[in-house]
């Protein structure tokens, strides 16, 4: 009993972090209708990024941060400005995951070639503690992960919610004829929607260096598991990423102490088929999962 | 042109059949296998993606499924290879209609992702199953033909390889003149419209999901008694599902040679750069920005660069008959 | 005999009812106009209808086969064709092909034989022929003027030899002189046997094309019968007119 607690928590505090991971992706596809295949890529360049701060001068992974977040939100301009802006109007959803799949490969191979293929981490000393309540360990390392991905989550969607800014995206999203009709520069949102995506990869990514061994070829498995998430909540529905990370995360987590580490990452593609079969549009909203 | 469109492809096919007796070395006859063997495996992959506009990048799964079929049925029960190799591709096809049916139901880049997700799929499953597979330290398949010294070996299966690209051109060739291939086309186009004009495209889909599985599957096969020697991470890699999608994008989905094109382009670049740079990954960063400039500058391809280059009078009736004469011939 | 029949058909989009309760019985051999407000779901019961859409509750018989919630392509295989709104081809596949697309049966050597088998091949000419665009047999669809789609669309729905043919106004967006052409050629499929369900906003080609109209509003019929009366229905003014 203590056992499924144990992994029920573990899930949950995971769960943070796939949620962070999955609204990212919910933002993309819903400025541009695009699917980034490569966000688990710029999550791990991020994590690598942090390693580098982290070796390289000593410091609190965490202190990356003020580097990384202004960087990815240029990068995020940039890849949507350059790159996805310029895709022939009809086909976007295939080529624009041919596009950023074409991303990940590049970035993979980059951090293949610059940091070698072995497995890097970043542990502090505080990771390796952990926090008993009543008889289930919370280690440190995964509680901080999940404030860590809360907190984004909160700040995101209060940008989303009350800023302008989030009030000119959420009509992009909606209706991006009418946004543009009524003096929304849409294209400059989607660029800045695209800002921000990658900037919450880039919290991510910190956040990943620190609860997890990492190296550039196991952004697949990420990748694998994100859309597992989006399928089953319903691509094109934030709220439904949100649930599916969580309920996913717990499944990994029961799974992932009551048999093991191999069983626990299929069952994201056993769900994944599980819902196509069943339910194609998902479980939680999000009409347009069959149609992108 | 009408004459180049015949001839052309005679004139490659004996160039291909005489060329390890014209290249100095056996190096070159084993890049050169290499190269025909994914231009099988583009062509097949061009069966769906080609007709349907169903993109996959998943179809590396094939690849190691049929590569560990055949190497299984040949270890483990002793089956003759020239059996195992059949009877491992129409077990992945079968296979592969029961991921279809799940897979098609979503379209566009959702099915990018299925197939994405498909892949790492098996590739957790073959390294899980230690007992089965060897897992990660992977699966020695004794050679068929043990009489024979390396180079000899690269030789036959250049051969073999040359025969499925054959089967695999000719299956495009022959759905693309059916009612079947026209359907398929119309699901590319318009699925809904499709439908409404009483095309099954559920079934269609499946049908040419899984006869690209086939041949996919037969090249992994081929593949796995070739080399003797599997390993979950490069069979299943995501980097052979890509190179597949690359080559045909490159070379043009709507045309029969397309990925043959993109084969002869693709394959012997990422060789040259492995001999230039060794092992590094620096062959995937390539293969990324290749993808990232073919779609964004030539999501058609180089035939149909070509073919509207060459054909282009402004009459579009005209053209077009032209062209529909060209295949019927 | 009725041809198509549906028994309070009812569909709603995030709570906003489309259809509603909408009962309508279609005789064979007739051709019915549909006309009503836009947004009072003569499209919505177009899609019910064809299977493009599952309805939340109701029936749908065809000759008093339920086919409620079949897909589309077996809908199409019970002999209901279709047109779109905004007329939708194959724009990259040639004229040809796109007749040859329409499958009655799934027989397994009709569709591998070839797209040159001349016995289909000249059927789909002469249905061609009959539009007056087979001269453009081999030019791919995109190419077409908007008519010429328009008439490419009713050919290849024809290819399927449906029973009952439901255009989604045939009229949108075509010059008249090609509206007279597509009556006049309506009328003659009529003759031959067709049953057809028009969508029209065009009233005078309703009320001179059609045996029966049928009005919606708000999701349901408000008034059904022969032109001359609906033309004077005070209901049918009320919904058009809104007072």
């Amino acid at each position: 009993m203590s056992l499924l607690l144990q992994g029920v928590a573990l899930g949950v505090l995971t769960g943070g972090l796939y949620a962070l991971l999955a609204s990212g992706l919910s933002l993309y596809f819903g400025v541009m209708r695009v699917v980034m295949v490569a966000h688990p890529a710029f999550l791990f360049l991020a994590a690598y990024l942090t390693y580098t701060v982290h070796t390289a001068l000593g410091v609190d992974p965490f202190l990356a941060l003020p580097v990384t977040v202004p960087v990815f939100f240029a990068l995020g301009v940039a890849v949507q400005r350059l790159l996805v802006a310029r895709l022939a109007p009809e086909n976007v959803a295939m080529m624009s995951v041919l596009l950023t799949f074409g991303l990940a490969l590049t970035i993979e191979g980059l951090l293949g070639t610059f940091y070698t293929g072995s497995y890097k981490s970043v542990s502090m000393e505080y990771a390796t503690r952990s926090l008993t309540i009543g008889g289930v360990h919370l280690p440190y390392d995964k509680i901080i992960a999940f404030a860590v991905a809360a907190l984004t989550l909160a700040v995101l969607f209060a940008v989303l919610v009350r800023s302008r800014f989030g009030q000119a995206l959420r009509a992009t999203i909606q209706h991006r004829e009418a946004a543009r009709l009524v003096g929304v520069q849409t294209e400059r949102v989607a660029g800045y929607g695209f800002g921000v995506g990658l900037a919450t990869a880039a919290v991510g990514g910190t956040v990943l260096a620190l609860i997890t061994p990492f190296f550039p070829a196991s952004h697949w498995v990420w990748i694998g598991k994100l859309m597992a998430i989006i399928v089953v909540g319903g691509l094109g529905s934030v709220a439904g990423a949100a649930l599916a990370a969580v309920l996913l995360g717990v499944v990994e987590g029961v799974v992932l102490v009551t048999v093991d580490a191999t069983w626990a990452t299929m069952m994201f593609y056993v769900f994944l088929f599980l819902t196509l079969l069943a339910r194609p549009q998902g479980f939680f909203g999000g009409r347009l999962a069959h149609r992108f | 042109m009408r004459t180049a469109s015949r001839g052309l492809p005679l004139l490659v096919a004996a160039l291909a059949i005489a060329y390890p007796w014209l290249v100095p070395n056996y190096y070159l006859v084993y890049a050169g296998a290499l190269t025909v063997m994914y231009a099988a495996m583009a062509t097949s992959w061009n069966l769906l993606g080609g007709f349907t506009g169903y993109v996959s990048l998943g179809h590396s799964a094939f690849f190691g499924l049929g590569a560990y079929g055949t190497g299984l049925l040949v270890t483990r029960l002793d089956v003759p290879w020239a059996v195992a190799l059949p009877v491992s591709a129409l077990l992945v096809t079968v296979f592969a209609v029961g991921v279809g049916v799940a897979a098609v139901r979503v379209r566009g880049a959702s099915f990018v992702i299925v197939s994405i997700a498909l892949v790492s799929m098996m590739n957790l499953v073959v390294q899980g199953w230690r007992s089965l597979t060897g897992g990660s330290t992977g699966l020695q398949v004794p050679s068929p033909f043990p009489g024979l010294h390396r180079g000899q070996t690269h030789m036959v299966f250049f051969y073999l390889f040359l025969v499925l690209l054959g089967l695999a051109l000719l299956s495009w060739w022959y759905v693309s003149r059916s009612r079947f291939g026209a359907g398929l086309r119309a699901i590319r186009e318009d699925e809904d419209k499709a439908e409404s004009l009483g095309v099954p495209t559920g079934a269609y889909k499946v049908a040419a999901f899984a006869l690209s599985a086939l041949f996919v599957a037969l090249a992994g096969g081929l593949y796995a008694l070739w080399f003797g020697s599997l390993d979950p991470i490069f069979m299943f890699s995501i980097l052979i599902g890509s190179y597949m999608v690359l080559m045909s994008l490159l070379g043009g989905v709507r045309h029969v040679y397309g990925p043959l094109l993109g084969a002869l382009i693709v394959a012997p670049a990422g060789e040259y750069f492995l001999i230039a740079l060794g092992e590094t990954q620096v062959h995937l960063a390539a293969t990324g920005v290749l993808l990232i400039l073919v779609v964004l500058f030539m999501p058609e391809g180089i035939l149909s660069r070509l073919t509207r280059g060459r054909g282009g009078p402004s009459i579009p009736e005209e053209s077009a008959g032209q062209r529909l004469e060209g295949a019927a011939r | 005999m009725t041809s198509l029949r549906t028994e309070g058909l009812t569909k709603s989009f995030g709570g906003v009812p489309a259809v509603h309760g909408a009962t309508v019985e279609l005789r064979d051999g007739q051709v019915n106009g549909l006309i009503g407000p836009n947004g009072s779901g003569k499209t919505t019961f177009f899609n019910l209808i064809t299977g493009m859409i599952r309805p939340d509750s109701g029936r749908v018989l065809y000759r008093e086969r339920d086919i409620t919630r079949h897909a589309p392509h077996r809908i199409a295989h019970a002999g209901i064709g279709r047109t779109f709104q905004l007329c939708r081809v194959f724009p990259r596949l040639t004229v040809l092909e796109n007749m040859l697309v329409a499958v009655r049966r799934t027989r397994l050597r009709e569709l591998l034989a070839g797209l040159h088998d001349e016995g289909e091949a000249e059927r789909a000419r002469r249905w061609l022929h009959r539009m007056g665009i087979e001269h453009l047999e081999h030019a791919e669809a995109r190419d077409l003027s908007y008519g010429q789609q328009k008439l490419l669309e009713l050919a290849a729905v024809l290819m399927a030899e449906p029973d009952l043919v439901l255009l989604d106004e045939p009229a949108g967006g075509v010059n008249p002189a090609l509206i007279d052409r597509i009556v006049t050629l309506v009328r003659e499929l009529n003759a031959e046997g067709r049953t057809f369900l028009v969508v029209e906003h065009n009233m005078d080609m309703v009320m001179g094309m059609c045996d029966h109209v049928i009005v919606f509003d708000r999701g349901a019929p408000i008034a059904a019968g022969p032109p001359s009366a609906i033309r004077d229905d005070p209901r049918v003014l009320e919904a058009y007119l809104g007072v």
